[in-house]
Parts: C-alpha cells; structure tokens; sequence
C-alpha cells in the first residue's frame, strides 16, 4: 500500500510534466517537426553526438546560449556559436566561399548579404530540406517573407522584424501647453507625423536651444529636434523611407537621378539640421544612449530603441515614448509608406557545411513560430517582433509594450527591403558617400544624383547588367521591394 | 680530407637499415657540401612559401576578371583591365593623396614630440626611468583599444571638447567641434590618435640617439666655449641624423598603411574624407567582393611605395656614410 503511494506520488508528476511537455511541443509541429526530423538524420546516419559551428551576429551573443543548450537537450547536436560584429560576417562568408573550408555550418546575417553569398556558391538553396520540415512564415508581412528568398529559391530564414519605426516623446506632446501653442499654429494636436515633410516641420518646431524655457519647461540641455542614422554605413538603411519607388527601372537604370531621387535627397539632408551635430558619425552606440538621455524628441530608428529606451536603467524617456508607423513620402504624386528593412537578420546554411540538413533543422527549429517568440521575448536578445503572434505572446507584450508591438507589426505591412542583388554594398557605398557629401554641402542633391547614377551604372556593367536585371525583375515580381506595396 | 672524414656524420640515417633508401638520403644530406645549405633552403622555401607564392597568386589574380561574388572557376582572363580601372578611378587617387596627408602630418607632428621628449628626458636626472615608461605606455597599447577610446573622447559633447572649450569660445568657434563628422576635423581626428600612439616610438628612437652621442665631443665642444644651443645645432643635430632618418622611415612606411584608427574612428567617413589608401583596399576587397581590382590596386601600391622605401633607405645610408665621415675627420 505504502509502495504503490509512493509509486503514485512519484508518477503523477512524471506523468503530469510529461503531458505539459507534450502539450507544449505539440503546440508548434513546426519545432517539433525539426527536432524528430533532426533525430531521424542522426539515426539514419548513425551519429552520436554532433557539433556545429554558427557565425552569430555579436548583438545575439548574449541569449543565443539559451536556445542552443535546448536544442542540445532535443537533438544532441551542440551549436557552437562565433560572435562577430555585423560588417565584418559578410566579409567572412565571402572567404568561406574561396576556401571551401565547412568551418561555419549556419551563418547570420542581414537578408542582403544573401546576393552576393548565393553568387559565390557559398550558401545552399534550402527548399528540399523545407519540403521535409515544413517551416510556418504564415504571419510574417510580404515585405519580410520574401526577403528569405532570392531568385525563387529559399536561402535565408529570418527572424527578426528590424524595420524602421519612428518615436516621439509623448510627455512633450501631450503636455497641454504644447498642445495649445502647436493646435494655434498649425491647426491640429502634436502626434505621429503623416508625412516626412510633416515630420521636419515637428522637428524644427521642437528644436530648442539649450537654457530657453518653453511651455513652462526650462531646457538645461539642448532639445534636438530629430534623430536619424547619417553615419556611412547608415544612410543607405534610412534612404527607402525618403525615396518611395525603386532604386532601378526593370532594366536596372537608375532613378535617382530624378525628380523624386533628387526630393529624397534633399528630404533625407535637410532634417539633419535639427539633428545633433555629430550624427554623421553617430552609430547605436551613440544614438540609443542619446535617445534615452533625453535630449531629442523624435527618432527614426530601429524598433528596439523604444525597449532601450523602456529598459535602459539610465533611461529617463521610460514610459515617455509614442511608437509611431514611419511617416508616408511622396513618390509621383501619391503618398506612399515605406518601412526599410534595415537589418534585422536571418539564417543561411553554407554549402560546404558537413551535414547543411542538420544545420537547416536547428534553423527551422529556432526560427519556428514557438522559439522564435520565446527569442524575441528573450530579455538579452535582439531579435524584434515581426509575426502576427508576436501580438498576443504575453511575454513579448510585456517586454516591448502593447502599443510598440501594435505599431510595428503595422509598420511591417509598409516593410520593404534594401536592395537584394549582387554587389548591394557596393551600390549603397555610393549613396552613403554622396549623401555625406550634400549633408557636408560639398555638392547640391541634383550633382549628387547624377554622381550615384554614374557609380551604379559602373558596378552594374562590372557585375553583369543581364545577372542584375533578372535579380532586380524577380525582386519587383515578388513584392520584395515594395513595387507591389506601390500598386495597391 | 681524411679530417672531413673524420668529423663526417655517420652515412646512415639512425635506426634505418643500411641500403635503404632512407639510409641513402641520410648520408647524401650527411655530406658537408649539402648540409651547409640545409639551412638556407630552409629559409628560402619558408620565403618562398611565405612571400613569392601569394605575391605571384596576387599578380595573376589581379589579371582576372573576378569579383568574389562569383565561383573562382568562373574567374577568366582579362589582361589589364583591373590596372586600367584602378588607374582610372578617381577614389583610388584621392585615397592615396590622403594617405601621404595623414602620413605627412603625423609623422611630422610625432617626429618633432617625440625629439623634444626625447631631448628633455635625456637631460632629467631624477626619475628618468618613470618617465621613459610612461611615455612608452601608448605604443604598448592595442591599437583597437586606442581607437575605441578616442571614439569616446571625441564625442562631440566629449571631454576634449570640453577642454578646448575655454579656447574655441574665446576665438568665438563652436565649441562643440564634430571630430568624427566633419570633414576636416576627422582628418585631424585619425592623425591625432595616430599621433599619440606613435609619438612614443620616435620619442623610443630620439632617446637611444641621444643616450649614444659621445660625451667627450660635447665636453670637447664645451671647453672650446661653445654655448648650449651651438651644441645642439653643431654638435648634437648632425650627430642624431641617423636616429632621425630611421625614425622617419620606420614611422612613414608604417603611417602609409594607416589603417586601425580610420575604421575605428570614422570607417573612412564622413562620405570618404578620412579614407586611406589602406582602407580603400580593404573596402574594396572585402566589403565590395572585387578580389582582382583589389589585387591590381595592391601591385600599383607595392611599385609606388617600394620606390619610396628606397628612397628612404638611400638616404638612411647616405646619412650613416656622413656622419661617419664626421666622426673620422
């Protein structure tokens, strides 16, 4: 009798925690699915244990432990990850492509390394493995999707909603004496802006001097008026959301050096004025500090500033910020929503990796629609929310806050990526330093669009204008460039 | 001969059987006239493994049409192409116009820092020793770490701006320079944290030149009456030359491939006003894929600087020749 109690009081738990376990697998057959399928790849080929190796974006190196001990538990397979920072992976995927050595078995990186990286022959097409797994991208806005492919093919799965968002200080624009003043001079309340014009006039508005006092606020430090990214190897990020339309016609001549390419300049330069004086060499590391400082009242940035802002323990805008969907631009007459991709990565499987499926099986797994909220509801990760069910997730709610995810889940409906063809870097170098220049006032927006055309004509002969313009149509055709976006 | 035989190594290898062929090579490799070379061909196959081979891969890869974005077997032929768009390209000019720029300036402002230290810890008495360590700490101190931390001082609401903000306000300039932003101030940016890094190995090279000047002909120059600045111009100067030639061309050939406090403080920005050559190559081959122009670029250098280090080294040797014919009369 004692026994079979003690028997009872030693199963029902067992069993009880079994069940909740099951329960929660049995909540995402995606995850599942990698795990068995992951299982079934190592019996099949009679393998133990295993060690992967995976070139991590340095922002991931803090949380990514988390999941890779999980995925250890499941599989007995060991992801080793390589932290290293952003600009210097694509240059370490190019060499793996010259020396073949399978050292990595999954990269991550940006979407718009994926080009060059899928030229080189560097990274497997990972539709065959997707056919087994079956990964879920229900969810995921268009303008996100499709940037895991590139020619038609599936190279790069992403997890990670790092389009633009704009934040505004809500104690400044709900202050009733602001609201009163603002109401009498421009006839409406303070709030998100609709336009990018509409957004400089805000800034140059709420630009403050340091020492003035305004709407009874005495200003120790000067108030800047906006934020942006204008750092070379910023600009070209930022760029989209200025110029609606797309960088190339269907056979890749370039637009810029247009009417609306010349607006975009200017619009893109212009607001620098109400920016602080160092932006130019200002990167995250300057910008999300300064942000939560307090000392400007609007921001166009990655989403995870608002967190910072929310989270940071030096932060003094916490509960103070209004998330707002970045302001429409003008693109021939109509008024269109561009939300730039501007980093946000994903993952790729190399070629030479020994087993590239089993590598595919852990990025499914992560990426699925139940670890992958459990990763961006991480309180050391980076990952941004980008799927419908990151909108009722509790944990996600709770870190980045009902509104912020309100709002960028909205913002990525307008998500379009960067430019996703071969030699992309090189094309953006282009733009960032002939912006530095206007910004600098070495030229006039007009001069400096006629110097990006000429630059990216050159790189498009020197890669293969036919090889550029089959990549560019595709990318029109699939939505992934906001062409579609633009029609409707 | 019979001595030779004698000392000889022993005609087999140890522990190979006679006649084999391990015994053969070991007795041919035994005989005086191979051994003697042995190490010889050593270090030639470690140069010619270490120099030639890649610097003959680079030649032939900079007469390819390849951009890493592509296979290597997809690479071909395309004679001086690579050369004629590297010539052509107006980036490529103004990077190395830059880069003699910053060499030019930093070099100067390190040689004339470091020679006044130098001179002025040479003649301390008392606490010479703190002195020398502390003023070779820079030089010590990982260059990425250098550069991290001027990206700190240099922020525009930074403590260097607050230091010269008692001047910049009383010449009636904007207190608020942008080091890392403005065009110019970002050239000084690089050359200044280049400066006090580097200031430390002139100031290295002065100290030993000053610490080997004979004594008796600085005590022959003082009994004769001369004052202390015929000293130092008569004596001293033309004695220290070679100590200056070295630490001109050490200090130019390393300040024309600056390259860590450009990344670090600006990546060659704002636009491409701090670009150097040296980071030219880099973006261009690892950020931009173009593995041959990159390859075609780097043998354009290597004539330009190898010309240069010539130069340099000429007059290194032309400077000692002088000097010890001073010494001799």
């Amino acid at each position: 009798m004692k026994s079979s109690r003690m028997m009872v009081s030693v199963l029902v738990p067992l069993v009880s925690a079994g069940l909740a376990a099951a329960s929660a697998q049995a909540a995402d057959p995606v995850a599942d699915r990698a795990v068995e399928l992951a299982r079934a790849y190592m019996k099949a080929k009679k393998i133990d244990k295993l060690e992967q190796n995976m070139l991590l974006n340095s922002l991931y190196r803090n949380a990514i432990g988390d999941f890779a001990d999980r995925w250890e538990k499941l599989t007995n397979i060991k992801v080793v990850s390589s932290p290293l920072g952003y600009t210097d992976i694509p240059s370490k995927i190019m060499a793996e492509a010259v020396a073949k050595t399978g050292s990595f078995d999954i990269f991550n990186d940006f979407p718009y390394t994926m080009p060059d990286a899928v030229g080189a022959g560097v990274v497997v097409p990972l539709d065959e493995y997707a056919k087994k797994g079956k990964p879920d991208f229900s969810g995921v806005a268009p303008g996100l999707r499709y940037q895991q492919y590139y020619q038609g093919k599936l190279y790069n799965i992403v997890l990670d909603g790092d389009h633009l968002i704009l934040a505004l200080r809500k104690d400044i624009v709900e202050n009733p004496e602001v609201i009163k003043e603002y109401q009498a001079k421009f006839g409406k309340k303070p709030g998100c802006p609709a336009t990018i014009d509409e957004w400089e006039q805000m800034a140059a508005y709420f630009h403050t001097k340091e020492g003035e006092t305004r709407w009874g606020m005495k200003f120790d430090k000067p108030l800047y008026g906006a934020m942006g990214y204008r750092s070379v190897n910023f600009s070209y990020r930022h760029f989209p959301a200025y110029f609606g339309g797309l960088l190339f016609d269907k056979d890749m001549k370039p637009q810029i050096a247009t009417k609306e390419g010349v607006e975009a300049i200017t619009k893109f330069t212009s607001i620098v004025k109400y920016m602080p004086p160092d932006i130019q060499g200002w990167g995250t590391p300057q910008i999300y500090p300064f942000w939560g400082s307090g000392q400007a009242f609007s921001v166009m940035s990655f989403p995870s500033i608002v967190g910072y802002g929310n989270s940071n323990e030096k932060s003094v805008v916490k509960g103070k910020q209004l998330s707002c969907l970045i302001p429409q631009t003008t693109w021939k007459g109509k008024l269109v929503r561009r939300a730039p991709q501007a980093a946000g990565t994903g993952y790729m499987v190399n070629k030479y990796s020994k087993h590239p499926e089993l590598a595919y099986y852990f990025v499914q797994w992560l990426t699925s629609p139940s670890v992958g909220d459990e990763a961006i509801a991480h309180p050391k990760g980076f990952w941004d929310p980008f799927r419908k069910s990151n909108t009722t997730n509790e944990a996600i709610l709770k870190r980045f806050g009902e509104d912020f995810v309100k709002v960028t889940m909205e913002n990525s409906n307008h998500a379009v990526s960067l430019l996703l063809i071969e030699g992309n870097y090189e094309y953006f170098k282009i733009l960032d330093n002939n912006l530095a220049d206007v910004m600098n006032g070495n030229v006039k927006p007009d001069e400096a669009a006629k110097r990006i055309e000429t630059g990216w004509n050159r790189v498009t002969e020197d890669i293969g204008r036919k090889r550029q313009i089959e990549s560019g149509r595709w990318g029109v055709e699939t939505g992934l460039t906001g062409a579609r976006l633009m029609e409707m | 001969m019979s001595e030779t035989q004698v000392t000889r190594a022993p005609s087999t290898a140890p522990g190979a059987p006679a006649g084999s062929p391990w015994s053969r090579l070991g007795a041919w490799l035994a005989q005086e006239r191979v051994f003697r070379l042995i190490p010889f061909v050593l270090v030639e196959a470690i140069f010619v493994l270490v120099i030639i081979i890649p610097f003959l891969l680079t030649i032939y890869i900079s007469f390819l049409k390849w951009r890493a974005n592509r296979p290597f077997e997809q690479a071909y032929l395309s004679g001086f192409e690579n050369y004629q768009a590297v010539l052509t390209d107006p980036g490529f000019w103004s990077a190395l116009g830059r880069t003699f720029y910053f060499a030019g300036a930093a070099v100067t402002l390190e040689l004339v820092l470091g020679f006044v230290l130098a001179m002025l810890v040479a003649r301390t008495v008392r606490g010479k020793a703190v002195y020398i360590t502390i003023l070779l700490v820079p030089m010590m101190i990982v260059p990425v770490v250098v550069g991290y931390n001027f990206t700190m001082l240099y922020i525009d609401s930074g403590p260097i701006n607050q230091l010269l903000a008692p001047f910049t306000e009383a010449m009636g300039l904007d207190p608020r320079i942008r080091w890392l932003s403005d065009p110019v101030a970002a050239q000084w940016a690089v050359i200044l944290s280049d400066v006090w890094q580097w200031t430390s190995l002139t100031f290295l090279i002065f100290l030993s030149g000053f610490s080997a000047l004979p004594k008796q002909l600085i005590n022959a120059a003082r009994v004769m009456g001369a004052s202390a600045w015929q000293i130092f111009w008569r004596v001293e100067l033309p004695l220290l030359k070679p100590a200056i030639v070295i630490a001109v061309v050490i200090r130019s050939m390393e300040a024309l491939k600056i390259f860590d406090p450009v990344v670090l403080l600006t990546a060659g920005g704002p636009g491409t006003s701090s670009q150097s050559i040296a980071f030219y190559l880099w973006e261009q081959v690892w950020v931009f894929n173009k593995f041959s122009f990159g390859a075609a670029a780097s043998i354009i250098l290597l004539i330009i600087f190898a010309a240069l280090i010539f130069f340099g080294i000429w007059l290194l040797v032309r400077s000692s020749a002088a000097v010890a014919r001073e010494r001799a009369a």
